[in-house]
């Protein structure tokens, strides 16, 4: 019974991971626009998807398809940030969100023309057997993924409160007001922000699809979900809040699809998020949302 | 009117239905990601009713409108002091659980000596009260006309009234329109009884259009493009969504012009359109003008 | 007597009618084109071939139930009696929903769902 748990704990940590990483990526953007990227999950299936065009037709390797990915994703985000998110700052954030949306489709679209098949398979990061820690089993792609969310992390916070880019979005984040008029170049910063988030997206992204070994154009729709439901759960707007809301989603996946099977599983995540939101909790609500 | 014709334009009929409820909310000023769940809703509720109890259709139809409504509101009493993307997400979570909760729905019954009714993630098939009643595609295509025409006409002539402006109020500036003494949360949630009763009339008659519904029919995908459809059609007037599911499934899927390439043309045009209107193609501005120039 | 007669006009009437209702089976190879099949679509009746049915065969996709609007094609008698051929033109792989519309000898909507691929298309369990 012991033994069941902690090895729930330990997979839903690590699913947790990757959710965490989603749900940072989303709450900078967030934090910095107050607009929710739709397109968030699809730019990162499509960095994934190059990275399996590379696979399919070069045979790269996996830190060329992690760069890939990354690139890709940044790309991406690229041409949302200039299509649906700037021509709308200071306007509608309807607008914004709904135009990210339609991005949405165009990228999966755009992946069932160029890869049709449903399922690919991706390269694993590690082949071989799970360790084993006593009655525990870790597979030792996940204490990959757990390490590099936290170099991630780690590189994440370091730019954040050791660059003057870092200072200028923490600055946006807290005071936007003030922000702009201490002169902060404040588009150049939207971009460098879209940038980074992006980068974070398709690490996660590349994590998820090489520890699975497969990809699928439900990739887009699966991020976009569980980072929002991740960012929601920890705090709309604020970065510790996204970690800690990806882990605990991740957590409370894991212990109710031991104990409730996989469709209560989404049912619990999406009540508590619910409850959540209509009780107001106030660590939930309380950064405005345009 | 040949086969084709005719179910795409049927197509565009139903899909109106949920394209309406969006706009609704949005013109409320909330932006709603599940209204999917409430065509899901009408949808069950009116194959159950008449599949399995042998209910007339427009019966039916009647009391899964009043489902939708009830089951809208449901939703909408939690999160009425909810703005933005809070709502929007608490609308999400909603509408996944509802779809999950189809998965789970086992209701069958006995009917004609046969095992009938939702069977969860199976589906739910033999919705055939059109078929029962010798009612042929074409007059199938006429009764969803005269449904949707009845909507717009009753939409149209509240949006000239006190309350559709009151409505608009609410919209655009809930505590102005408060400091006026609108009682904005009556205003809501009448508005959100009002878009649950469309989107499961939506969803009856899609049911039995289509014969056979299943969970994934109902999934975000419908809620999202209702709303894109909404924004990019334009809210000035209920005409809007319209136009805009007529751009993407009258226009770009049926004309086959960019066959294959029509999500990515459409996701384009919707986010370079909204850029230059971000209130849609019929947006308030427009539709003033239009009413200048013709009266 | 009459009544009798009556009662079990009534009572047979509805398994007639369960008695009648068609079954049918899709077998679809891919052609050169993209996303275009040749399909062999067999029909039968209690359990036996259906010959000279009027139909018509569609395709929805489950997630995008009414957005995708393929054309239905005109099914033209194949090889045996019960069988018929049409060409489809999807607009992608994945699970379709297709949609056979009779129209003589009898009208109905009969609903199956088959997984399309590069090769031709599998039925789905459901």
């Amino acid at each position: 019974m012991l033994a069941d748990f902690l090895q729930n704990t330990l997979d839903g940590l690590s699913a947790g991971a990757s959710y965490a990483l989603l749900a940072l990526g989303f709450t900078l953007i967030f934090g910095v626009l107050r607009r929710a990227n739709l397109s968030f999950g699809p730019s990162i299936m499509f960095g994934a998807y190059c990275a399996t065009w590379a696979h399919v037709n070069f045979g790269a390797s996996l830190l060329l398809l992690a760069l890939i990915t990354v690139s890709g994703a940044v790309l991406a985000g690229a041409y949302v940030e200039r299509l649906c998110f700037a021509p709308h700052r200071g306007g509608s954030a309807i607008a914004a969100m709904v135009a990210s949306f339609a991005l949405w489709m165009q990228f999966e679209e755009l992946a069932t023309l160029v890869m049709p098949r449903h399922l690919y398979a991706f390269p694993m990061l590690y082949e071989g057997d799970p360790l084993s820690l006593g009655p525990l089993t870790l597979r030792v792609d996940t204490l990959a993924m757990l390490a590099a969310a936290l170099a991630a992390c780690a590189l994440l916070w370091w730019t954040l409160y050791r660059t003057r880019f870092g200072l200028a979005v923490r600055a946006l984040i807290e005071q936007p007001a003030a922000a702009a008029l201490a002169g902060i170049n404040v588009p150049w910063v939207f971009m460098r922000v879209f940038a980074l988030a992006s980068a974070l997206g398709g690490i996660a992204g590349y994590l998820v699809v090489a520890t699975h070994g497969q990809i699928t154009p439900m990739l887009g729709m699966w991020a976009t979900l569980k980072g929002l439901l991740a960012m929601m759960l920890g705090g709309l707007g604020s970065l510790p809040g996204a970690v800690i809301g990806g882990l605990a989603l991740g957590l409370i996946e894991a212990h109710t699809q031991w104990y409730l099977g996989p469709q209560l599983r989404d049912l619990v995540a999406y009540l508590l998020l619910f409850v959540l939101l209509a009780a107001r909790v106030p660590w939930m609500t309380t950064r405005s949302a345009s | 009117m040949d086969d084709y014709a005719i179910g795409v334009l049927t197509n565009i009929g139903l899909f109106s239905f949920v394209a309406l409820s969006a706009y609704l909310l949005l013109i409320a000023g909330e932006m709603s990601f599940g209204q999917q769940a409430f065509f899901g809703v009408g949808a069950y509720a009116g194959g159950i009713l008449t599949a399995l109890y042998g209910w007339p259709l427009p019966v039916a139809a009647f009391a899964a409108m009043g489902l939708g409504a009830l089951a809208q509101l449901l939703v909408a009493l939690p999160t009425l002091r909810l703005r933005g993307l809070y709502f929007a997400m608490a609308t999400l979570a909603a509408a996944e659980m509802a779809r999950i909760l189809f998965e789970l729905l086992h209701w069958r019954r006995k009917v004609d000596g046969e095992l009938a009714g939702p069977d969860g993630t199976q589906g739910f098939r033999g919705i055939r009260w059109i078929f029962e009643h010798g009612i042929e595609p074409l007059h199938y295509l006429g009764i969803v006309g005269v449904l949707l025409a009845l909507v717009l006409a009753l939409l149209l002539v509240v949006e000239r009234s006190k309350l559709g402006a009151t409505l608009r109020g609410v919209g655009e500036d809930p505590e102005l329109a408060a400091s006026v003494g609108v009682d904005v949360q009556r205003v809501k949630l009448a508005v959100a009884a009002a878009a649950g009763a469309l989107a499961a009339l939506g969803g009856v008659l899609y049911a039995h259009h289509n014969t056979y519904i299943e969970p994934r029919n109902f999934d975000i995908m419908l809620g999202v493009h209702s709303l894109a459809y909404a924004l990019i059609g334009g809210l000035g007037t209920a005409f809007g969504p319209l136009l805009g599911v007529l751009l993407d499934i009258g226009v770009l899927e049926s004309t086959r012009i960019f066959q294959g390439y029509r999500m990515i043309v459409f996701g384009g045009l919707v986010a370079v359109v909204l850029i230059y209107r971000p209130r849609g193609v019929l947006d308030e501005r427009i539709v003033q003008w239009l009413r200048q120039r013709f009266s | 007597m009459a009544q009798a007669a009556l009662f079990l006009i009534f009572f047979a009437a509805p398994l007639l009618a369960h008695a009648q209702s068609p079954q049918a089976e899709l077998r679809c190879k891919a052609t050169g084109e993209d996303f275009v099949y040749d399909c062999i679509i067999t029909l039968s009746r209690g359990g036996r071939p259906l010959a000279g049915a009027e139909m018509a065969v569609a395709a929805d996709m489950p997630t995008m139930p009414m957005a995708h609007n393929v054309r239905p094609a005109r099914a033209r008698p194949g090889a045996k009696p019960g069988e018929y051929k049409a060409r489809l033109d999807l607009e992608m792989l994945g699970e379709w929903t297709i949609k056979l519309r009779l129209d003589s000898p009898v009208r109905d909507l009969l609903v199956l769902h088959y997984e399309f691929d590069s090769k031709g298309a599998t039925p789905r369990k459901r």
